[in-house]
């Protein structure tokens, strides 16, 4: 098992918002956790990758227990997270931003071979290298937070929320990166409101409401669950 | 394409930093024409200074969100070390005029005020930054501001207690006769500080926008979210953050030591007129607070010169208030926002 998330209870402040979330996703899998906004989606996976620290429960990634440490040392261990907010350095161009992504890398070498992948992922992105990411579109601003994502070569992928506020083409365009990702044998983890298209694509799911999960199994099966689909698909 | 570089410096004449770096030399020349050069090498001493000690400002609100208020105490520790540092070399120098010392003894003494600078700096994340950082989340930029008044206060009061309240000065750094330009004679030590500053506010230009913990530093003034996610160690960052800063303005103190003798409140006069140049240049970039610090500087030495020295705090704060008023971002504040904007 490459992620195991155990009995996690997380918040902010004195303010509890997970309640024992358990998840786990093996190398390979392409995992997604739905549910309606507020639901803790986003502090999910903040806890996972050490944004903020859980109040309780353990994480255990590739067999170690990361529990508690810092981001920058659970980046260090192979997560990478593509956050809703994307956090990109405004004031830096896009070359720049994506050589960021790859801070955990030494290799010059290395570094180089995962921009050309990167570009070749985001064409988009090697046309427009030298711009300031500041100045960047909302579309173009979720590749370039996708691809520094990728740049660090991850074991496993977070991305929360990659296709909101996108035009259905770009959606469809961030949809296949993450196919291409899975294919090369990146681990996924996708946190998306677009649930028909998600259930899709994924291999299995997670239901989170209030907090808790609530439904979990094979994305097919979830897409055709009455609960789901009453709830998220308005059938 | 000369057309559109043309184009472009025609653009960027009229944009407000271009105007004010123009403005700025335009003003320095007819100065230094109508009253003597001297006036164009004091701003140029004072300028580049100046923008040594408003770098490490900009870095200190810019990467950690500190007002600091006691980055002037910094350049009255850099004066002090160079003081101590340098009564013993100038001691022996003067008994040993053949040495070489005479030409390296004074560089021992700035790169120990450097050095104890970064020390200084070090000491002062450990015991009062970073203690405030893991306590307080609310309010940040309030408390640490007021933690550096008091940090200011009392660094100059330990100042007059363990070393006296008297001017601890040097009769000079490099003796000689004065290097002539064009009939214009500068003393060795005002070309040697200007130099000095110069070589520093390149090699630091350099380590901000080439070098991969330069710009990291960059990225966490950035976002520090972004920061974090992609591996920074930001308690690192921090650290390094505010040891170069100090270092900045401990090393001004030390090589301005031959105009300004190190007393308890020698940092006072620094600190406001680099606060002027931040204001003034906004938080853009280092190339930003170098040219700021040249405007800030030639205010001054212009102010004392036709007004009277007196004025010389008044002039250029009104000045730049009324600039600000325009302009809030500053001069050369970015076009983009950035994590400090929100
Ligand atoms: N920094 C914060 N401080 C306090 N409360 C927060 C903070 N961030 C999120 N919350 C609260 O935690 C709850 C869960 O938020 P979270 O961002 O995890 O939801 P989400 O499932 O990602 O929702 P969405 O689909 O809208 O992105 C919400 O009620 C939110 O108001
Ligand atoms: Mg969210």
């Amino acid at each position: 098992m490459l992620l195991e998330v155990k009995n996690l209870d997380a918040g902010y402040g004195y303010l509890q918002i997970l309640r024992s979330v358990s998840l786990n996703i093996d190398k390979g899998e392409y995992v997604c956790i739905i549910g309606p906004n507020g639901a803790g989606k986003s502090t999910t996976m903040k806890s996972i990758i050490g944004l903020i620290a859980p109040m309780g429960g353990t994480v255990v990634f590739n067999g170690e227990d990361i529990t508690g440490m810092s981001a920058s040392q659970i980046t260090t261990k192979g997560i990478s997270f593509v956050s809703e907010e994307m956090n990109l350095f405004v004031n830096m161009s896009v070359q720049e931003n994506l050589y960021m992504g790859a801070y955990t890398i030494k290799d010059k070498k290395i570094q180089k071979n995962r921009l050309d992948f990167v570009f070749s992922l985001f064409p988009r992105l090697a046309e427009r290298k030298a711009q300031l990411a500041g100045t960047m579109s909302g579309g173009e601003r979720k590749m370039l937070a996708i691809g520094r994502g990728m740049m660090s070569d991850p074991k496993l992928l977070l991305v929360d929320e990659p296709s909101f506020g996108l035009a259905p083409q770009l959606v469809a365009n961030v949809f296949e990166s993450l196919d291409v990702l899975k294919s090369q044998g990146v681990t996924i983890l996708l946190v998306e409101q677009n649930v028909t298209k998600t259930l899709a694509v994924t291999d299995r799911g997670y239901i989170l409401e209030n907090g808790k999960i609530g439904l979990k199994g094979k994305s097919r099966d979830l897409a055709d669950n009455p609960h789901v689909r009453k709830v998220f698909l308005g059938v | 394409m000369s057309n559109n570089y043309g184009s472009k410096f025609l653009s960027w004449i009229k944009s407000a930093a271009g105007l004010s770096i123009v403005v700025t030399i335009v003003v320095a020349v007819v100065a230094s024409i109508a009253s003597g050069p001297y006036l164009l090498v004091n701003t140029v001493v004072t300028g580049g200074m100046l923008a040594l000690v408003a770098t490490g400002l900009t870095l200190m609100l810019g990467v950690l969100n500190i007002p600091m208020f006691a980055h002037g105490e910094f350049f009255m520790i850099g004066s002090l070390a160079a003081f101590y540092v340098f009564t013993p070399i100038s001691n022996y120098t003067n008994e040993n005029p053949d040495s070489i010392i005479v030409v390296f003894g004074p560089l021992i003494a700035m790169a120990a005020s450097t050095i104890i600078g970064a020390i200084s700096g070090i000491i002062a994340e450990k015991l009062v930054f970073g203690p405030l950082r893991r306590r307080s989340t609310d309010d940040w930029v309030m408390n640490s501001f007021l933690l550096t008044v008091g940090l200011s206060v009392l660094l100059i009061n330990l100042h007059q207690l363990v070393f006296g309240a008297d001017f601890k000065g040097i009769v000079g750094y490099w003796s000689g006769m004065p290097i002539s330009i064009y009939d214009v004679f500068i003393s060795r030590d005002r070309v040697m500080a200007f130099m000095i500053a110069a070589v520093i506010v390149v090699l630091f230009w350099f380590f901000m926008t080439y070098t991969r913990t330069g710009m990291a530093i960059r990225a966490v003034s950035q976002d520090i979210t972004g920061a974090q996610i992609v591996g920074i160690d930001i308690e690192k960052i921090v650290l390094l953050t505010i040891s170069l800063a100090c270092a900045l303005s401990a090393v001004a103190g030390g090589s301005l030591l031959f105009m300004y003798p190190s007393y308890p409140t020698v940092g006072l006069e620094p600190l406001y007129m680099a606060w002027f140049v931040v204001i003034l240049s906004g938080l853009g970039n280092v190339l930003g607070a170098v040219a700021g610090a040249f405007i800030v500087a030639l205010l001054k030495v212009i102010t004392v010169e036709y007004i009277g020295a007196g004025w010389d705090f008044v002039i250029p704060s009104a000045l730049i208030m009324f600039i600000l008023i325009f302009k809030p971002s500053g001069i050369f504040g970015s076009d983009v926002r950035g994590a400090l904007d929100k």
